[in-house]
């Protein structure tokens, strides 16, 4: 591998890189006034990014710097899920950020973050995962607290920084347990030893770097027992930021997870199906049976978050094609559901503030009642998240989910109608009682909007907020409608995971 | 050229559809114009693409939609001569319609969402005839269908009217789900066929498995019982939205909607759905076996005793209404009986023929009975009231309305001058109808087809001039101040009238052409061609003679007043008492399946299943509280103490450390 290889297909990281710093630099020569344009800016860097991406690398593997960076299906995948997380979260910023006159800062750490789970999703050495794990955290842990004058905001950066902090630690701790054992953190050249020499993997110090990771990793994802940070900052953040770090950072985990945990499971074949199976039970099941109650949406949303990474780790669980590639799918339909919701309370938060300044928990559940007569858009864009979300076709969340659980189903029962697995069909029927469950909580949400009279008058709804809903809800509905190209790139990325 | 656009035909209705909705309030005329637009744009590209392909081109444009399993699911566009003379039709009647509904709906506050809800039911009704496949075919008849209970139900806050939505909605989605069930046997059988390698059956690249096309080619591998089973299910959805026996209830109760949705919806355009699934699907028809009777395939068959009973038994229903609109209902019902007649009785002796005769009546009845109801609904503008029992002596007030209606009465019944070649759109088109039933009953000597047609002929003469006469002539039953409506809406009346009037003309060029559309497809239809047949003078004579004495009769008792009604006209009578309570269909509908069975034994049953035992023990006592519970002890471990959470951390590595080791066994 030399260095003069042909940098082309790292572009957007390169140009969200140099638009950073351009930014920054930028807002040190205008006016606070004019600082709203850089929003704009931003949207039209990662725009050009997404288009990039769809464009090349699709197919085929490309390795850069000493193979510690790769471009494949896989990275390509997740590069376009975060991209379109943050262009959602920038264009609705250019709204919910408009006039502050640190909003400089705030763009470059979003671009900085998207570069960081950037190359998070190419990592293809522990040194650039780890690299790209806190140059993206360390940006989420300013951007959580950005509302500096406001407590719950300071509150859920600090929080989120103490606990990723000592997720850093595990995650890096189970890194050099591992290169103590192999000698290389080239995530390959792992995998080459482990599969020559699997009770490595299944020595007492094997297994305790793969805890470290899935700890690590787990944090990210918000899996339980792992989670707990989740809610207190989803709910304290910047509804923007909120956004970005449910339906974006959390992935990050995900992609992390595919290509160095379930690679290495592949290459050791070791049935660890079951402590999988475990996780993501209990985190759908809690993250839905906690959600039941709540009654600030914020705290709702972030319990269904976890309630789909328990979904989307049903990935794990069984480790086919495709599962994997169901996995991916509801990852990337989560991206668009998640963060469009959250941008809608953004909206809702607009409309309470607008109605009193001095307003307190404005994403309490009474504020969503006559919201379908207040802000069409924004409790259609609700509509469409929260039914997609509960899995109801067409959306992205029902093709995740029928994928997940067929991938499941079909791993039990042959193709002769023989249940061969009992207990992996309990946990399908699990998963789909778990469904049945958030629907009771979506509806509430649906019912109040458009059952109960509104508490106040009509609003105009911004249009930086309606263009990111609108971008969320064509997503979602246009890959429940379309699947056939989604499911074939997430196919051809599940090939990379297995190692195909 | 312009097949190159085909699929904006259904996208500019589809765009007019959002734009009305959301910015209708605000245009004037509640947006009106852009639907009327739309649909005038459909309309040219429709006849560009017709004087493009005529007369033997095709247009066919399919993209892959999805894929199950090794069989992908299309979506696509087929223009043959069937779907182009429907797509004229339907844009036609229905830019005519939009334009009459400025002047019609001009009071109504709602009526941006009334242009809304028809732009989509233009579109959802024009992508039925332009689907290439049956999937999309049955998806699009869904959404035409949502929107026929949307428009029904339009003046919803009328208890009447959303009763009578909620139940075309049931009636029809009974045809419906056996509509559905038929295209999951059929995909079946299709993927069985494709399976075996014995059968050396292959689906052509470009094409997919549930294409017409591909439907068409494999007719000679499917199971002939399956055959029977997949047309009659096909033939349950047509009978449940073409309003036949025994789903021809919903039809006159639809009457609720505006009588301009009556005119295009349950007149014109979407009831004759279920006559063009038949015709378009009349290969699968023609080729199921002759088991009941010989030479006579199944299907068609009871295609044929099904739509002549129809044809009758509406007919007798049209006699005794009072309310302007529900005789035409009937009209109507029984007209789409004729349409199946003639594919049932003329398909079975004359094979695709039957396709032109039935589709030619289609054309002209939606002529002439869209006239009839918009003329229908300017007499309602001006008497406001519906009950033909009201009106009166309205020709000298309303001349442009009474004539195009005497034009379009004509017409239904089926006036002209045989030998001549001189007559009404509908005097050429039952004319075929009736001589295909005859020339059926020659062959297989089964005359009850024809018994029904004649009759039905009839009879329709005497309950459309009767309303004529009651409406136009004598003195006037009522004080109300009527006029003539403004020409907004009696331009569109004088069109149609021209059309009802002239039409029939192009009745040799149109079978032609229709004709050849499965020699087109490349289907064969396996159908023995009969002879050019030569009835007798009576039998061509017969449909007209009938047809001006049931004028006559309706004059003498009608306007003449030589007989007196009131006597045959009482509660005592018990055929007008039958008749009038419509064969008490309403009652057995409604009041027996719809409340007795399914009401008070299913529902209630499942209703105290539901509330007292699963929600009341189950969901209540125990889930709904204990999940609730549960939530709470949860959110309370949520305590908001980082210290707390990072402990919780270190327990889950510890956690996992266990199952780990459980799994891999042994430290």
């Amino acid at each position: 591998m030399n260095l003069n290889v042909n940098f082309i297909l790292l572009a957007p990281e390169i140009l969200l890189t140099v638009l950073a710093f351009a930014v920054i630099i930028l807002g040190l020569l205008i006016t606070d006034r004019s600082k709203n344009m850089l929003g704009y800016i931003s949207a039209a860097g990662i725009l050009a990014s997404i288009v990039y991406v769809l464009g090349n690398g699709m197919t085929g593997k490309v390795s850069y710097f000493y193979d510690s960076l790769v471009v494949d299906p896989l990275s390509q995948v997740f590069k376009l899920i975060f991209l379109i997380v943050s262009l959602i979260a920038v264009i609705a910023s250019i709204e919910y950020f408009k006039n502050n006159r640190n909003q400089d800062e705030y763009y470059a750490l979003i671009l900085l973050s998207t570069v960081g789970m950037m190359v998070v999703a190419s990592a293809n050495d522990l040194i650039a995962l780890f690299v790209g794990f806190e140059l993206a955290s360390m940006s989420t842990y300013v951007l959580a607290g950005f509302e500096k004058k406001n407590p719950a905001s300071l509150e859920a950066a600090l929080k989120y920084f103490l606990i990723g902090s000592l997720s850093s630690a595990l995650m890096l701790f189970g890194m050099s347990l591992i290169y103590g054992i192999t000698g290389t953190t080239n995530i390959p050249g792992i995998i080459d030893f482990f599969s020559i020499a699997p009770f490595a993997a299944e020595s007492s110090l094997g297994v305790l770097a793969m805890i470290f990771l899935v700890a690590g990793f787990g944090f990210k994802m918000a899996l339980v027992p792992f989670h707990m940070w989740a809610p207190d900052t989803y709910e304290g953040a910047p509804s923007v930021v909120s956004s970005l770090l449910a339906a974006g950072s959390k992935k990050m985990g995900f992609v992390a997870a595919f290509r160095v945990i379930v690679l290495a499971l592949v290459a050791i074949r070791a049935d660890v199906h079951f402590t999988f199976a475990i996780l993501a039970i209990i985190t759908m099941t809690y993250g839905n049976v906690v959600a039941v109650s709540q009654r600030s949406i914020k705290r709702m949303l972030a319990y269904s978050s976890i309630a789909q990474a328990g979904y989307i780790a049903l990935a794990f669980v069984v480790t086919t094609q495709m599962s994997i590639a169901g996995g991916i799918v509801l990852a990337l339909g989560h991206a668009l559901m998640k963060g469009g919701a959250f941008i809608a309370v953004a909206v809702v938060g607009y409309m309470v503030l607008s109605d009193n300044k001095n307003a307190k928990n404005i994403d309490d559940l009474s504020n969503f009642a006559g919201l379908g007569k207040r802000a069409p858009i924004t409790a259609l864009g609700f509509f469409v998240f929260f039914l997609a979300l509960a899995g109801i076709p067409p959306s992205a969340g029902f093709i995740g989910k029928l994928l997940l659980f067929y991938s499941i189903t079909i791993e039990a029962i042959t193709p002769t109608g023989v249940l061969t697995s009992s207990w992996l069909l309990l946990i399908v029927i699990i998963a789909i009682l778990n469904s049945a469950l958030s629907i009771y909580y979506y509806a509430r949400v649906i019912k109040y909007m458009y059952v109960l009279p509104p508490v106040g008058e009509k609003i105009k709804e911004p249009a930086a907020y309606v263009t990111a809903i609108l971008i969320a809800v064509v997503g979602t509905i246009g890959i429940g409608l379309y699947p056939e190209p989604f499911i074939n790139m997430a196919m051809n990325a599940a090939n990379i995971v297995l190692g195909v | 050229m312009f097949s190159d656009f085909a699929a904006l035909i259904v996208l500019l209705p589809v765009i007019a559809f959002v734009l009305t909705l959301f910015l209708g309030k605000k245009l004037p005329h509640g947006g009106a114009y852009l639907p009327i637009a739309a649909i005038a744009g459909s309309f040219i590209i429709s006849a560009g693409i017709f004087l493009e392909i005529y007369p033997e081109g095709i247009v066919q444009q399919s993209i892959p939609w999805f894929s199950s399993g090794s069989s992908t699911m299309n979506m696509g566009i087929l223009i043959d001569p069937l779907a182009i003379v429907m797509l004229l039709m339907v844009t036609f009647v229905s830019l005519l319609i939009h334009i009459y509904a400025v002047g019609y709906m001009s009071h109504d506050p709602a009526k941006s969402r009334y242009f809304a809800e028809t732009s989509l039911f233009t579109a959802a009704m024009l992508s039925v005839i332009l689907s290439d496949n049956i999937l999309q075919f049955f998806i699009s008849w869904e959404v035409v269908g949502v929107c026929s209970f949307l428009l029904i139900g339009f003046w919803y806050h009328k208890p009447s009217a959303a009763a009578a939505a909620k139940k075309a909605f049931l009636v029809t989605r009974i045809g419906d789900v056996l509509f559905l069930a038929g295209i999951v046997m059929l995909y079946v059988e299709l993927a069985r066929i494709i399976e075996n390698p014995a059968n050396a059956f292959e689906i052509g690249s470009g094409n997919f498995i549930l294409q017409f096309k591909t439907m068409f080619e494999a007719i000679p591998l499917i199971d002939k019982t399956q055959l029977t089973y997949i047309t009659l299910l096909f033939f349950g959805g047509a009978v449940g939205k073409s309003g036949q026996f025994p789903l021809h209830g919903w039809l006159p109760d639809a009457m609720e909607g505006p009588t301009t949705v009556s005119a295009l919806i349950h007149a014109a355009t979407m009831v004759t759905a279920g006559v063009y699934l038949v015709a378009r699907t009349f290969p699968m028809f023609a080729a199921t076996p002759d088991t009941i009777s010989h030479g006579v395939p199944d299907a068609l068959l009871v295609v044929a005793y099904i739509g002549g009973f129809t044809a009758l038994f509406a007919a007798t229903m049209g006699l005794v209404m009072n309310d302007i609109k529900r005789v035409l209902a009937y009209s109507t019902v029984s007209q789409l009986g004729y349409m199946m007649l003639a594919l049932g009785t003329a398909g079975a002796v004359l094979g695709s023929k039957a396709v032109g005769i039935s589709m030619f009546h289609l054309i002209s009845h939606a002529f002439f009975k869209a006239l009839l109801f918009l003329c229908a609904g300017s007499v309602i503008h001006a008497v406001g009231t519906n009950d033909i029992r009201e009106m009166g002596g309205l020709f000298s007030k309303m001349k442009i309305t009474a004539v195009t209606m005497f034009i379009a009465a004509l017409s239904l019944a089926g006036i002209g001058i045989p030998f001549l070649n001189i007559g009404t759109a509908g005097f050429f088109s039952k004319d075929m109808i009736i001589e295909g039933a005859f020339e059926y009953g020659e062959v297989t000597g089964d005359m009850i087809p024809y018994a029904f047609a004649v009759i039905a002929a009839l009879l329709t003469s005497i309950y459309i001039f009767r309303l004529w006469f009651m409406a136009f002539t004598g003195k006037p039953r009522s004080e109300r101040h009527s006029h003539e409506s403004p020409s907004v809406m009696t331009i569109p009346l004088m069109i149609l009238a021209v059309l009802a009037l002239f039409f029939g003309f192009s009745h040799t060029g149109f079978y032609g052409y229709v004709e050849s559309n499965f020699e087109l497809m490349g289907v064969d239809l396996g159908v023995h061609e009969g002879e050019p047949f030569h009835p007798s003078v009576i039998v061509i004579l017969l449909p007209v003679i009938v047809g001006v004495v049931g004028f006559l009769i309706a004059y003498l008792i009608y306007n003449k007043r030589i007989l007196d009604m009131s006597k045959i006209i009482s509660s005592q009578n018990p055929l007008y008492k039958l008749l009038y309570n419509r064969y008490y269909e309403p009652k057995i509908g409604a009041d027996l399946i719809g409340v007795k069975l399914t009401h008070d034994v299913a529902a209630q049953t499942g209703e105290f299943i539901d509330r007292k035992i699963i929600d009341g023990l189950v969901i209540d006592t125990i889930i709904s509280s204990t999940i609730f519970k549960i939530g709470e002890v949860i959110r309370k471990m949520q305590t908001g103490v980082v210290q707390n959470y990072a402990s919780i951390t270190i327990l889950g590595v510890a956690l996992l450390l266990v199952l780990l080791r459980l799994e891999f066994g042994g430290i």
